[in-house]
């Protein structure tokens, strides 16, 4: 039995010991953790770019959208909204200057545009199909006070309309394709700035004012987030 | 940096916590536990028992010594009354004809002078007191006793726990004494002990005379005493199964005034008899307990002021998130996924500390004998402990700072 015949300062190195291995294996494990949540991330990454992949080439093969197949919300937009809210969970705990997570966020706004422009080509050739996009730009380097507060109207928005499709970008994102986005758009600061079906909307930030620039007679209400 | 200072706090506890442990399951902690109570050779003691104002209580204290199971000629009581106002003294004189018992009246001069007093009336070769709002099990002055058998011990402790706890106030300190009884036990087997509590702890007369007494001690007379015995080279001993049962304060405030006397009392009296502190001749008690004690303190405070401006910070940053987003958005049911899982390290470490603790107490209820299931106590203790203790805290730090001198109650 461990400290059975020891003296007391056998006891208390035995004892520094214990807590230094008790330190060690927790640290280990909440690190393993950690690395779990990433390859979670870099897991439902690959099956978005396999689902975009897969829609593009139909694209491809039919020579046209493939209309029948396709119904908004149903393909890329429910796993776009879940791998953005395990994104900014993951960059909330292990810091936005993390090399992984900044890899995976710049991997995810890569999606996101070209789920965007898919939905978009999409919605051109289907009549079916009336898609209401919201491209939302933030920065969380502490120059945008208002951006916690849209985002979080948005992350509402998009519970009470789950056909709504929100594109959350990171502003100071360094990815080539984010920077054209932005100039294309015409994006500038003031930040949170927002493209709501084509038109630039900036420093808007409560709920109040984001919700009468949606087109909702397009949208459907979730009854959930209904309850008020 | 407070990061930093989290972990330091975390470390140093999970260590104390595995020391503990470790010396509990030691051989000499082992040997402690199964001492056989004195059944022969009995000595002469006296028990001490200073009141102050203690009309309501003191019968029960004094019917619990008459019925201490020790032969009548070898015991006797000495009940001092310390210029009471209330109806002590007419209590008292009721006993003035009991052939055990002595009653003096005096003016007051605070519980060390009424020990000292009582003292100075007694031969007998063994001197205890008992606060008179504590009560005592028959069994325990001959538990008390046999760890007298070493001439280096000079004081024993009993095993403290609070009598009839009912309220969540009582209940939480029932937890919280319940872990004193195992830590006393634990750090009086590396003679690691700086105070001998009021209630029940018995002296080596010879020792206490030739060391001069009880001293105001910043009116913790019976911690300055521990680290005088310590300063000295003697040993102070705790019996395990001694059971003496204390009332604990009934409401926060009172709670708060005698942990205050308590906390003060501690950092006075650290500081006065610091050449103990990280002196390796003072051995597990100078390295280990005194600093520990004082970094408690010290980490204490500093997790509070951490507590309340991360907690402010957070409720404002919430608050202004939740803009005009009705709230029963903000209540939605939580994510049920592992990846959403709040698992940080000092989460996981913090789970194993309230372990340890609880593991603890639990020691402290097996040893000392007590029969009652201690899990809601334990829950008490651990959801309202760690609001009301700063307090104290903060107080006394501030009354040491201040130089105030804190009420008795």
């Amino acid at each position: 039995m461990p400290g059975a015949n020891m003296t007391p300062f056998q006891n208390a190195l035995a004892a520094l010991g214990i807590t230094v291995a008790l330190f060690g294996t927790v640290v280990f494990a909440v690190d393993y953790l950690n690395e779990q949540r990433i390859a979670e991330l870099s897991r439902i990454e690959d099956t978005i770019t396999i689902d975009t992949l897969s829609l593009e080439t139909q694209f491809d093969l039919l020579a046209e959208a493939p209309c029948r197949e396709v119904s908004e919300g149903s393909v890329l937009s429910g796993e776009l909204n879940d791998l953005a809210a395990r994104l900014s969970y993951a960059e909330e705990r292990l810091g936005a200057d993390n090399e992984e997570v900044t890899k995976l966020k710049e991997r995810y706004t890569l999606l996101e545009i070209k789920d965007y422009l898919l939905m978009k080509r999409l919605a051109k050739e289907c009549t079916n199909l009336k898609p209401v996009f919201v491209l939302y730009f933030y920065s969380n380097k502490g120059d945008c006070p208002g951006c916690a507060e849209a985002g979080y109207a948005l992350s509402y928005l998009r519970e009470k309309y789950p056909e709504l499709r929100v594109y959350a970008f990171d502003y100071n994102l360094d990815l080539g394709a984010l920077k054209t986005l932005r100039s294309v758009l015409r994006i500038t600061e003031p930040l949170p700035a927002f493209v709501i079906n084509g038109k630039n909307y900036s420093g808007i930030t409560s709920l109040g004012d984001l919700e009468p620039l949606l087109p909702t007679d397009l949208l459907a209400t979730s009854t959930d987030a209904r309850r008020r | 940096m407070t990061e930093a200072a989290l972990y330091v706090t975390l470390f140093l506890a999970l260590y104390f916590q595995t020391f503990a442990l470790l010396t509990f399951l030691s051989k000499d902690a082992r040997q402690r536990r199964t001492k056989v109570r004195l059944e022969s050779d009995f000595p002469r003691v006296a028990v001490i028992v200073p009141c102050w104002n203690e009309e309501t209580t003191i019968r029960g204290t004094v019917e619990s010594l008459l019925a201490l199971d020790y032969p009548r000629e070898k015991l006797e009581l000495i009940l001092v009354n310390d210029g009471s106002t209330d109806n002590t003294a007419r209590v008292l004189n009721e006993y003035r004809a009991h052939p055990m018992i002595s009653v003096i009246h005096k003016q007051n001069g605070g519980k060390h002078s009424a020990v000292n007093l009582g003292a100075a009336r007694t031969r007998a070769e063994f001197i205890g007191c008992l606060d008179a709002d504590s009560f005592v099990h028959p069994g325990a002055l001959k538990e008390v006793l046999a760890h007298f058998d070493d001439p280096r011990v000079a004081s024993v402790t009993a095993s403290m726990t609070v009598h009839e706890p009912r309220t969540i106030l009582e209940r939480m300190q029932y937890a919280e004494y319940l872990a004193g009884v195992a830590l006393r036990h634990i750090l009086a087997t590396v003679n690691g002990l700086y105070v001998t509590p009021g209630p029940f702890s018995f002296y080596r007369a010879s020792i206490i005379r030739k060391l001069g007494g009880f001293r105001h001690g910043h009116q913790t007379e019976d911690m300055e005493m521990a680290m005088r015995l310590q300063r000295h080279g003697y040993r102070i001993e705790n019996a395990p199964r001694a059971q003496v049962f204390t009332k604990a304060p009934k409401t926060v405030w009172k709670l708060v005034k005698q942990r205050t006397r308590w906390t003060s009392g501690f950092i006075r009296n650290a500081y006065d008899y610091r050449d103990l502190m990280f002196n390796h001749n003072y051995g597990v008690l100078g390295l280990l307990v005194l600093p520990l004690g004082v970094l408690a303190l010290i980490s204490a405070m500093g997790l509070t002021v951490l507590a309340i401006t991360d907690t402010s910070r957070m409720v404002a940053t919430a608050l202004r998130t939740q803009g005009d987003v009705p709230w029963s958005f903000a209540f939605s049911a939580p994510r049920m996924d592992w990846f959403y899982a709040p698992i940080t390290e000092a989460l996981v470490l913090s789970i194993v500390g309230i372990a340890t603790v609880t593991a603890i107490m639990y020691i402290g209820k097996a040893i000392s004998g007590a029969q009652k299931p201690i899990a809601q106590d334990i829950l008490w203790y651990l959801a309202c402990y760690s609001l009301v203790a700063p307090i104290w805290v903060f107080r006394s730090a501030a009354y040491v700072a201040l130089g105030v001198r804190n009420a008795w109650r």
